[in-house]
């Protein structure tokens, strides 16, 4: 009996010294390590499959693409393809390829490559959640000689180029692609670019490692090699404890920080902060017009009087985020021609509510109809700041006598299970991107995320021929002001702010650049300070 | 000396309990097979919904996972499945659900380890303190530190505890990564499991330090050596190893709020992942887990209780 | 004696939650629905505790915070020991192969978590307050028939059971005359320990970010929300978290101390 106890304590000494030991491990850093912290934890990490935003923020830097967007000019410059010509129905792409590349593991980057690429992509079996249908209506490849490719169109494409840049459509190695198929190969990438892949834990950690052959980088790059060895990116899903893995320096550099701990931070000689405008969509809410009460348009011009836009964008975001009247951002959509202000008047919501039939008798909290209590269902998304700009929302909603029924849905999932179901009025969405067709999923009559449930002809013809409109920059900025206009004047949606990135780095580190899509990092041009 | 006839009876117990737990184990999958499918409907109506799959995909899929079967082949096809080892694939990644298993495992495993040595620490000292010197401050100290551990919810002692450390490291530039990510979360998750085992601990021993037999030694002087506090813990081991089996459960929900609060990689996380994206496949491999290895500590608590106490054993 | 002292310390700690969750609107008449002022003012701005993270008072919301934070558990509670008491009673009564499936089913059930249990209902059956209370209840009823079975056996056991049969009474009259009255004391002890582990549950769906409507004050999800100012505002995670934690110790050691007063 007495030695059987001798022995579990033994045991447990031996298991607690050895937890013990594992934790007081040194760090194997190497000076020139950089950390670098994501704030989603992706299902998977494949940018030809997967469709996470985050997963450009490391992979951005390990692959190429055809053509690079420069953030400065908006102007398509040559990446992995030195030049490229249009046909003048817009059917063909022809890209010359530079001849010097090579992939990480000495596969030469040729016409081969690419559609490699394309057909690994199409490939339904592989379930490609957003490259394939960044494609358009891609038909076919076809390999003129070694260095030149032609991509083939059913009809004209306009955001075809706006796709080629970004890092869904970046040239991974066929090598690998072969040796690893569809489901393995987000743990062995390998890419051109100026960073090599070495490991991914999911959940755990990401590491790239600088790849010293770099030589073919775009203009859009400061350096033309990167300098920092090797940057490892762990994930920090929970936003509470983003600030705190700052402050002790688990983290160098990191992204989403919540705004009022952004100002902290900001306030200490420690860290700068940098507000990264991302472009697409802002944080919005569409109305389902398909349903009453929110089928009637003044009904929708109530809700939108009735919410203080500056107070809530204050109070959520401090002073990092420009309130938005648009469906597009600022950033990256400059050229959309002013806009009305919006106005916060409860007065006119409420006179609004009253002709259309919404009366608040007194002693009661909440506006009837015919005996009906005017009710709004509002559903936000879990993530950035929706659920408290929601929460907002609600309390200026019921202050004209409305009763506001709020779920916020705790995933994708459940969001798009309510949409499905249609019992919402009011719902949260948002989507990034860089090209305005981005547009027609959500406000075609036929559009995916058709949200809102309206259906204009007008609308539909105007999406489908600035989609078409490959040529002719100028008649595109024309049909998206006037489909801009055309959303706004149907109070289709109610746009909150303009999306910033709060990205915290420690004091030191420079060089921190972002592409044009706003999220990636440049990392070849980011330098850790001199030991 | 044991003779020939008392170890068949042992093994006889032992093969009995295993027999049991086997049974039980059946039993808690089937259960969570029929709940998982009830609770949740179709599961690849939200990969639909969510665009992730065409029509045609989506059928697929269904085909693919045999969803287009009657639902009692289904059960036999993930009965048979399960005893290869094989969870299926998840639905977003068609990554095999054992592989994602697999690399969550060890940090979880890490986690709840280092969390029950230090709850077995915590609830043993708590216990033995709170029994022992009763009639003292030391002791009811020990006794209510027991019942708070009971009662403050994972969430905010972890959230304590980080700021805490933020606060007393504040200036200092550390990176002793694994103080916060393994040490830390095992320290939070210990204290609250530490609670029970104190609770029995402390019974058992007021309990056993009142027998005529401690009180004789007590009178004969041995007034509180080691030896007598081990005979006096003998009699609460049996309750504390089923308790442990019990809190082998509760590590597991623990590790939900803890791999939360301290942004930890692994399988509490993965589970509630899995439930909001309704990747089924993953959620139902992730319940079977659970309930296999709350069968198994079970059995092991029982063969061990056996071990500890002949008479349970003669018992039989 | 200092029992004693305790367990009215105790009794008086809960009847002031409960007390502060009736007359809210009488305690504060501040709307803890309502931006009020600047976010994030300390209790020295704007006493007595500040404002959250939206600007609204948040004294108000943890007064008002006290309604959901008991009601929830309470009615989950009430569902887990009708449901339960009714099962492991039927179990008793009705005996044999009755009595072992439910048990063989309770056992199965046992080997899945509660929380966990809760977590898959509310995602099966969507977020949001009654939600909540059906997933704590339900999940907790595994747990409840076990322990509520064994009380009634031990009652069935002693003697006078068999005699009521023996006098000719149904199995009905058994059950509700006998059983019940007499395994009252014990049952009402362990539905008291039991509302402890729904007050758990239900703090931890609520923090995981589950009940749905965050504008509605409850502390779990209090707790939630006030982590992401941390540094800048403790007190807005302090304050529920003690509120929960005093509040479930006092019912634990309540529940524990019922039966040997």
């Amino acid at each position: 009996m007495k030695t059987y106890k001798n022995k579990t304590l033994l045991l447990f000494l031996i298991l607690t010294v050895s937890t013990l030991a594992s934790a007081c491990q040194p760090s194997s850093d190497a000076e020139s390590t950089l950390h670098y912290g994501l704030t989603l934890a992706p299902s998977g990490i494949d940018p030809h499959l997967n469709a996470s935003a985050e997963l450009g923020i490391p992979l951005n830097s390990v692959y190429d693409t055809l053509v690079f967007l420069d953030p400065e000019s908006g102007e398509f410059v040559p990446g992995l393809a030195e030049r490229w010509e249009i046909s003048s129905d817009g059917l063909r792409y022809t890209f010359y390829l530079r001849k010097d590349v090579r992939f990480h593991d000495g596969t030469p980057f040729n016409a081969q490559a690419v559609q490699e690429n394309i057909d690994y992509i199409l490939n339904p079996d592989n379930h490609s959640q957003k490259a394939a249908t960044m494609l358009g209506p891609l038909n076919q490849t076809e390999i003129l000689d070694e260095h030149t490719i032609v991509f083939v169109l059913d009809e004209p494409f306009a955001p075809l180029l706006d796709s080629l840049s970004q890092v869904y459509l970046g040239m991974a190695s066929p090598t690998a692609l072969d040796q690893w198929g569809a489901s393995e190969y987000q743990f062995h990438q390998v890419g051109t670019g100026p960073y090599r892949f070495i490991e991914y834990i999911p959940n755990d950690h990401i590491t790239l490692e600088l790849n010293p052959d770099y030589a073919w980088g775009p203009s859009i790059y400061d350096n033309t090699k990167a300098s920092v060895e090797r940057i490892v990116f762990n994930f920090y899903e929970d936003a509470a404890s983003r600030a705190l893995a700052l402050e002790r320096r688990e983290a160098d550099i990191l992204g989403e920080i919540p705004p009022h701990e952004a100002d902290r931070l900001a306030s200490s000689a420690d860290f700068s902060l940098s507000p990264v405008a991302i472009p697409g969509q802002p944080l919005q809410f569409f109305f389902n017009t398909t349903t009453s009460p929110t089928d009637d348009l003044r009904v929708r011009q109530a809700l939108l009087l009735a919410v203080d836009k500056k107070s809530v964008v204050l109070t959520v975001f401090g002073s990092h985020s420009p309130v938005s009247n648009s469906p597009l951002s600022q950033a990256g959509y400059e050229w959309i021609s002013e806009l009305p202000p919006s106005a916060h008047n409860p007065e006119g919501a409420r006179k609004l509510l009253e002709e259309a039939g919404w009366i608040l008798e007194s002693q009661e909290p909440y506006r009837k109809r015919d005996n009906e209590t005017l009710v709004i269902k509002l559903i936000a998304p879990p993530w950035g700041s929706n659920s408290e700009v929601a929460q907002l929302l609600k309390a200026g909603w019921e202050n004209i006598g409305i009763d506001v029924e709020l779920t916020i849905a705790p995933g994708f999932g459940t969001l798009k299970e309510v949409q499905s179901s249609g019992d919402y009025h009011a719902i949260g969405i948002n989507f990034f991107g860089t090209d305005p067709d981005l547009l027609r999923s959500f406000y075609a009559s036929d559009g995916f995320y058709n949200w809102t449930g309206f259906s204009d002809p007008e609308i539909d013809r105007m999406l489908n021929e600035a989609a078409r409109a490959s040529l002719a920059p100028d008649r595109r900025v024309e049909l998206y002001n006037q489909i801009v206009r055309a959303i706004i004047d149907n109070a289709l949606v109610l746009p909150i702010r303009d999306y910033v990135n709060l990205v915290v780095v420690h004091q030191g580190i420079e060089g921190l650049k972002f592409s044009a899509q706003g999220w990636f990092p440049n990392l070849i041009d980011i330098q850790l300070p001199s030991p | 000396m044991v003779s020939k006839s008392h170890r068949h009876t042992a093994t006889l117990a032992v093969a009995r309990r295993l027999l049991e737990g086997i049974g039980t184990a059946w039993a808690a999958v089937t259960f969570a097979f029929f709940a998982l499918r009830f609770a949740s409907g179709d599961p690849v109506a939200s990969l639909l919904s969510q665009g992730l799959a065409s029509p045609e995909q989506a059928e697929e899929i269904r085909i693919s996972l045999g969803l287009n079967a009657p639902l009692w082949l289904q059960y036999l096809r993930f009965l048979a499945n399960l005893l290869q080892g094989d969870l299926g694939t998840s639905l977003y990644t068609h990554r095999s659900v054992s592989q994602i298993i697999l690399e969550q495992f060890p940090s979880t495993a890490a986690l709840a380890v280092s969390g029950l040595i230090l709850a077995l620490i915590f609830g043993f000292t708590l216990g033995i303190t709170a029994a022992w010197l009763r009639k003292r401050t030391s002791g009811m100290i020990a006794a209510a530190i027991a019942a708070l551990a009971t009662s403050i919810p994972v969430a905010f002692t972890g959230i304590l505890s980080l700021l805490i450390v933020g606060r007393l490291q504040q200036g200092h530039v550390t990176s002793n990564d694994l103080f916060i990510r393994l040490f830390l979360p095992a320290l939070v998750l210990g204290f609250a499991s530490s609670g029970p085992i104190a609770r029995v601990i402390h019974s058992g021993l007021s309990e056993s330090l009142r027998s005529p037999f401690i009180l004789a030694a007590r009178a004969r002087g041995i007034h509180r050596g080691s030896r007598l506090l081990g005979h006096a813990l003998r009699p609460s081991l049996a309750p504390v190893i089923s308790l442990i089996a019990l809190e082998a459960a509760f590590l597991f929900s623990g590790t939900v709020v803890t791999e939360t609060v301290f942004s930890r990689p692994g399988l509490g996380r993965l589970l509630v992942k899995s439930i909001l994206d309704g990747d089924y496949p993953i959620t139902l491999g992730l319940v079977a887990l659970a309930a296999i290895l709350y069968t198994i500590s079970h059995v092991v608590a029982d063969l061990l209780t056996l071990m500890i106490d002949p008479r349970l054993r003669r018992a039989e | 004696m200092r029992i004693h002292w305790l367990k009215i310390l105790c009794v008086l700690w809960l009847a002031t939650m409960v007390l502060m969750a009736i007359i809210a609107p009488i305690i504060t008449s501040v709307d803890p629905y309502k931006p009020i002022g600047s976010p994030l003012q300390s209790p020295q701005d704007h006493p007595p505790l500040g404002t959250d993270a939206l600007g609204r008072d948040f004294f108000a919301r943890v007064t008002y915070g006290a309604r959901l934070s008991l009601s929830i558990p309470l009615l989950a509670t009430l569902l887990t020991v009708f449901v339960g008491t009714s099962v492991s009673l039927t179990a008793i009564v009705v005996g044999g192969l009755a009595d072992r499936f439910i048990l063989a089913l309770t056992n199965a059930a046992l080997a899945i978590p509660g929380l966990l249990l809760a977590m898959l209902l509310v995602a099966g059956l969507g977020p949001g307050i009654p939600t909540v209370v059906i997933a704590v209840g339900l999940g907790g009823i595994p747990g409840f028939v076990r322990l509520s079975r064994s009380i009634f056996l031990g009652i069935k056991e002693m003697g006078y059971i068999d005699a009521a049969y023996a006098l000719g009474a149904s199995r009905t009259r058994v059950a509700l005359a006998h059983l019940l009255p007499n395994a009252a004391p014990q049952l009402f002890s362990l539905a008291t320990t039991h509302f402890a582990w729904a007050f758990m549950g239900t703090t931890t769906l609520t923090f995981l970010g589950l009940s749905g409507d965050p504008s509605v004050p409850e502390w779990g999800a209090m707790l939630n929300s006030g982590r992401m100012h941390l540094v800048q505002a403790p007190w807005l995670t302090i304050i529920p978290g003690i509120l929960i934690s005093l509040t479930i110790l006092t019912i634990h050691y309540l529940g524990e101390n019922y039966a040997d007063r």
